[in-house]
């Protein structure tokens, strides 16, 4: 009964992954070819991409998607890699975790706005520039960032965000108890013949692991090369990356643009795809040359300057992460802020009042979306995880779901989240809530699936042998055994799938049709439109949120302990009252 | 629910484990093949270096054996095949090198989780009961404990405990004395012995201690690496 739900419900999840990517991209497919019934366009041609393509600044657009994706993903990876040569032996590689943790589940659109408030031409950097050098006129950076034309400003946050993630992807794969030992030994061996610390960790240990980070790290890259806040945010309008364009295209008044906004969609996916291929390529060419320095046998490995480099990025992570809060907790505060002062004049609540007062309803929109989310994901991946366990599928079926897991991650959002849309307006047009809940789904699945997989098979089987050599059904053994042993990992993936909906900008927005504003929708449309200041607010509010549902996932668990010993406690006074 | 196992059990007095042709493949390759019968009260012992698959034998007969092995043969408990029976209702106890007691729970809840439903009248007569086991292994006073504060030798004993609580047709050592240190290791052993005999049922004993398979005095298996 409980195997068959488990099954049942691994199908399901199946479903909720493949169906709406791929009836979304369905959804493209058929207006890029210019067959779009609701606006009388019956016939197939390839007139919308002959427009597309005819497009001025197409050619840019791409350049600029593609130059910001692969860059930022490539320059993201050195930078962890170089952050785990320099520090993967001491007991500094927990703190360098915490400290990038919350950067993790800070939303992309949060990211950008505070990089815009420490690095803008007015932002705290010209400050301290200003105030130091004593020139009045911001041209420090102004040329420079934002908006700068060559998408560095946007690759800057891209690079940002992706650090902590590849980070603690290759932390977790390096914590895996198999990978721990191997690990270990290689380079303990690599010492042993004579290669440093750094060399050992390039030649011998990296290889092992970033076999096993690849596929997050092309997920990475997809995300990167069509992500639309961070460009929306960051990048100069005209032309923008593709992924902007095609957001204004879809939300253009004249509705006929939504045929160009899907043939730019398939062309995303191409960008994409190249992306990958093009990252391969690379990733192949460095695996050649490596392995040709492993023939050189050298063994020493830059041991200095990869210390060097390893440690400044942390320094940079470091100080920018001391200046975001500075600088948005400050102007959340200012009133008066003039250039190039370090303090605002004064300080006033007004902001906080007035972002308080606008935010109260996209505040209980976010949490009752993420919750409703992060809850029903982590029942699916749990029952899922156990249906693993208790119905092991044949090995090509696994593969199959394991690929499927990825497919939200691989196919650009922009690509598909559109077509989806249209399907969901075909189905109904007033449940709105659900849609945008099965658009989030989409997204926090796989992260809760990622996350709560690593514990769940390091479960030690053989407390489910024992209880069930005791008599317990497998039902029994799920909730009495494995759930209150693994709190502690089902409460973080919660928090985790918590963050991921709150963070999610263009799900929202294009699901709900404007509907359903968020924390993250009005943080992103209040950076174009209304003060700083409250920006600002709404930058803070953004990190907050998922922050707090981490202190649920932190405290949870103690409280469900201390209820447990309270309750354990109360039954054997009894028993000793009553006793013998 | 088990209407027809209490039946049999009525029915005869002692239990026996019998393996008949049992045979394990991994894969396509022939990994062991052993047919013997185990009478109540004694222990069969299995040796053979890691590896050989004395633990796949005894996930074989608890109902754990899982891709890529594959079993051959019948295992019958009593006269009755288990080999079609989920491993929880097949009444086979497992106990392991380590303890593994529930670190959510007391010791008092680890060994009522194994009692069978509605064996006493009500909690309270339930946790009399377990402070009568408790007493007989001279822990009496622990039951109130969390598992994390109890030394190892404290813990098998409870794991045993445990075990035996579940009232099991038979009982699985996979090397349960191999992590004891040596003056723990000869008694905890002799009272594992002497429980399983006065509860009158059958034991696999799995280990690589020669002092071990002397101690339980039954029929020794060795297993050859294939």
């Amino acid at each position: 009964m409980f195997t068959r739900l488990t099954v049942f419900t691994r199908l399901l999840l199946f479903l909720l992954l493949l169906m709406p990517v791929s009836v979304g991209f369905i959804g493209v497919i058929f207006p890029s070819f210019g067959y779009f019934p609701a606006l009388d366009r019956h016939d197939f041609s390839f007139d919308i991409f002959k427009k597309l393509f005819a497009v001025d600044g197409l050619g840019r657009m791409v350049w600029l998607s593609l130059f910001t994706g692969i860059g930022s993903t490539l320059l993201a990876t050195l930078c962890t890699f170089l952050l785990l040569a320099a520090c993967y032996k001491s007991s500094f590689l927990n703190k360098v975790q915490a400290m990038l943790s919350p950067l993790l589940v800070l939303p992309h659109a949060a990211t950008a706005i505070a990089l815009l408030f420490v690095l803008s031409p007015s932002g705290l950097f010209a400050r301290l520039i200003g105030s130091i050098t004593s020139t009045t006129i911001p041209s420090a950076n102004a040329a420079f960032f934002p908006y700068d034309d060559w998408g560095i400003s946007v690759l800057c946050a891209l690079v940002l965000k992706e650090v902590p993630f590849i980070l603690l992807m290759a932390l977790s794969v390096m914590a895996q108890p198999s990978n721990v030992r191997k690990l270990a030994g290689y380079q303990r061996v690599g010492v042993s013949l004579g290669y440093n610390e750094k060399s050992t960790f390039f030649k011998l240990m990296l290889p092992s692991i970033y076999a096993q980070i690849r596929l997050p790290i092309l997920a990475v890259l997809v995300f990167a090369t069509s992500n639309v806040e961070i460009p929306l945010i960051l990048a100069a309008n005209n032309p923008g990356t593709l992924s902007t364009a095609i957001l204004h295209w879809f939300n253009h008044v004249d509705l006929s643009m939504r045929l160009l906004g899907s043939a730019a969609s398939i062309l995303q996916v191409f960008v994409c795809v190249f992306a990958i291929l093009f990252f391969i390529t690379i990733e192949r060419g460095v695996a050649l040359w490596g392995r040709n320095r492993l023939h050189a046998g050298k063994r020493n490995f830059f041991e200095r300057s990869i210390a060097f480099l390893g440690t400044s990025v942390l320094a940079v992570y470091a100080v920018l992460i001391a200046m975001v809060v500075y600088v948005v907790v400050m102007y959340s505060f200012a009133t008066y802020w003039p250039f190039p002062h370090l303090l605002p004049q004064g300080f006033t609540l007004l902001h906080w009042q007035t972002a308080l007062s606008a935010i109260d309803e996209p505040f209980w929109n976010a949490v009752a979306l993420a919750f409703a989310t992060s809850t029903s994901s982590v029942v699916f991946v749990l029952l899922t995880l156990e249906s693993e366990v208790l119905a092991p599928a044949k090995q090509k079926v696994a593969r199959l779901f394991s690929l499927s897991l990825f497919l939200p991650l691989l196919v650009p959002g922009v690509a598909f989240l559109y077509g989806l849309v249209w399907f969901q307006q075909l189905l109904s047009t007033h449940a709105l809530g659900f849609h945008t809940y099965i658009a989030h789904m989409v997204y926090v699945v796989p992260y809760v699936y990622l996350s709560l997989a690593v514990s769940y098979r390091r479960f030690e089987p053989r407390y489910a042998y024992v209880a069930q050599s005791l008599g317990k059904s497998p039902f029994q053994v799920f909730w009495h055994i494995k759930l209150p042993m693994l709190t502690n990992a089902v409460c973080v993936s919660w928090a985790l799938g918590m963050a991921i909906s709150f963070s999610q900008y263009l799900p929202t927005l294009l699901a709900s049709g404007g509907a359903i504003p968020t924390v993250t929708t009005e943080a992103v449309a209040s950076v174009s439109g209304s003060s700083e200041r409250l920006t600002a607010v709404y930058a803070i509010l953004q990190g907050v949120m998922p922050f707090m549902g981490f202190v649920i996932a932190w405290t949870l668990p103690a409280m469900i302990r201390f209820a447990r010993t309270r309750k354990r406690n109360r039954f054997s006074q009894k028993v000793m009252r009553y006793g013998p | 629910m088990d209407h027809k196992s209490t039946v049999l059990r009525g029915q005869t007095l002692s239990q026996v484990l019998s393996l008949q042709h049992l045979t394990i493949h991994k894969g396509g390759e022939r990994l062991l093949q052993i047919h013997t019968e185990v009478p109540a009260q004694s222990v069969l012992t299995i040796m053979g270096p890691s590896g050989c698959g004395k633990t796949t034998l005894l996930n074989a007969i608890s109902g754990q054996l899982s891709a890529p092995f594959v079993m051959q043969g019948d295992i019958c408990i009593n006269g009755r095949s288990v080999v079609a029976i989920p491993p929880h209702k097949r009444k086979v106890g497992i106990m392991f090198q380590d303890a593994l007691l529930f670190e959510h729970m007391s010791v008092k809840e680890n060994i009522a989780f194994a009692i069978p439903p509605e064996r006493y009248r009500s909690k309270k007569a339930q946790s009399i009961a377990i402070d009568r086991l408790l007493e007989n292994v001279s822990l009496s006073g622990f039951g109130d404990r969390s598992i994390d504060a109890l030394s190892g030798g404290q813990q098998a004993r409870i794991s045993l405990l445990r075990t035996l609580a579940a009232e099991p047709d038979v009982v699985l050592l996979d090397e349960p004395f191999s992590k004891l240190d040596a003056s723990l290791r000869a008694q905890i052993r002799q009272w594992t012995f002497d429980e399983i005999k006065r509860r009158d049922i059958p034991a696999v004993l799995v280990t690589h201690d020669k002092e071990d398979a002397q101690a339980a005095d039954g029929e020794v298996i060795e297993i050859m690496p294939c």
